[in-house]
């Protein structure tokens, strides 16, 4: 499973691409409204753009949306082995 | 002020006129061989026929694009209209349409969704086809309403949002979604009972809410006919790659359109 930095390093180029690049990325940063402001279709891209980084991701693997930049490195703490 | 939807049109907006017509709209088709500038005649009548725009009446057309429903409005109905878009360009050249035409129209920058126009002081608040290009609705739609004199009328046609569309079909589906965002901008489709909802809730009275996907289909069809007819300027103006995604994103409309996805409302409220 990815580290915290390659996980946020995916997320950074996801928004570079999504000309959001000049948003703060914080564990507490929300991924809608007044955080990163992410439609439905952006939620998409960046949830493809994890799986096909890391083979899975939280968007599509999860009962609940994350709802925070923290909520996705959870996932992933999560899925590490220990 | 958003500035994405001015940029948009701006980018593309002598290739649209070629494709979509004068009047840069969806059409109202009677049938399958109904010209394309009929049809788009045909929409604008509907809202007119919502609208009840009379001689003297004050009109704010919101998202007025290329300033041509501005000045008809103000030709054919004697009223006077203020249209309003993000776009400077967009300005510039619906001011001089206005001044060739001498017709009681003026056009200022202004974002719909944050107006700053006077309380009361427009009779018939106008939004064809520009209510999707503008992410806050609830802010275009209670604006459209505080600026309405008692007795006003809102009225509104646009693309909507049929059916809740789940993350992982959004998510499967997502190159399609983006095709449509890449020739058409950064649009938000809500369902036509949202708006409806909203507007009641800011004291409107609904009187008419019709979904008119059926009589809009043939526009897709109606574009493509003209891509074809107008490819060599069309590719000119545009690269050839986008040319391409237009007549894609017009074949995932028209999917959307037929599996029930997305498709085309008219809207009218009176302000007590």
């Amino acid at each position: 499973m990815p580290s915290a930095d390659q996980t946020l390093t995916v997320i950074t180029q996801f928004l570079a691409r999504a000309d959001k690049g000049d948003a703060e990325v914080t564990p507490a940063t929300g991924l809608y409204g007044d955080g990163l402001e992410l439609d439905s279709l952006e939620a998409a891209e960046l949830s493809a753009m994890l799986e096909d980084e890391f083979g899975t991701d939280p968007f599509s693997s999860g009962d609940e949306l994350p709802q925070t930049v923290g909520d996705i490195l959870a996932f992933y703490e999560v899925a590490a082995p220990a | 002020m958003s500035t994405q939807p001015a940029a948009h049109y701006d980018r593309v907006h002598e290739a649209w006129r070629l494709i979509m017509g004068e009047e840069f709209h969806y059409g109202f088709f009677a049938s399958a061989d109904t010209p394309l500038e009929v049809a788009t005649a045909a929409l604008t009548a509907e809202m007119l026929t919502r609208a009840g725009i009379g001689p003297g009446d004050r009109v704010l057309d919101i998202g007025c694009g290329t300033g041509r429903q501005s000045c008809d409005l103000a030709a054919d109905s004697g009223a006077s209209v203020l249209g309003i878009t993000t776009s400077a360009s967009g300005v510039a050249a619906a001011s001089e349409l206005a001044r060739t035409r001498g017709v009681d129209a003026r056009f200022e920058q202004r974002d719909g969704t944050s107006n700053g126009l006077p309380d009361a002081s427009y009779d018939v608040v106008w939004a064809l086809e520009s209510s999707h290009l503008m992410r806050d609705r609830g802010g275009l739609l209670s604006e459209s309403v505080r600026v309405l004199a008692p007795g006003g009328r809102f009225v509104l046609c646009d693309i909507v949002r049929k059916r809740e569309i789940p993350f992982l079909e959004v998510r499967s589906r997502r190159h399609d979604f983006a095709v449509l965002r890449s020739a058409f901008g950064d649009a938000h489709m809500e369902p036509l009972a949202s708006y409806a909802s909203t507007l009641e809730e800011l004291g409107m009275t609904v009187l008419d809410a019709t979904d008119i996907s059926e009589e809009t289909l043939g526009t897709f069809a109606a574009w493509r006919a003209n891509v074809a007819r107008h490819e060599t300027t069309l590719l000119e103006l545009l690269d050839a790659e986008s040319v391409a995604d237009f007549v894609r994103a017009t074949e995932v409309l028209e999917a959307f359109w037929n599996d029930g996805t997305l498709g085309y409302g008219i809207l009218a409220a009176v302000k007590p």
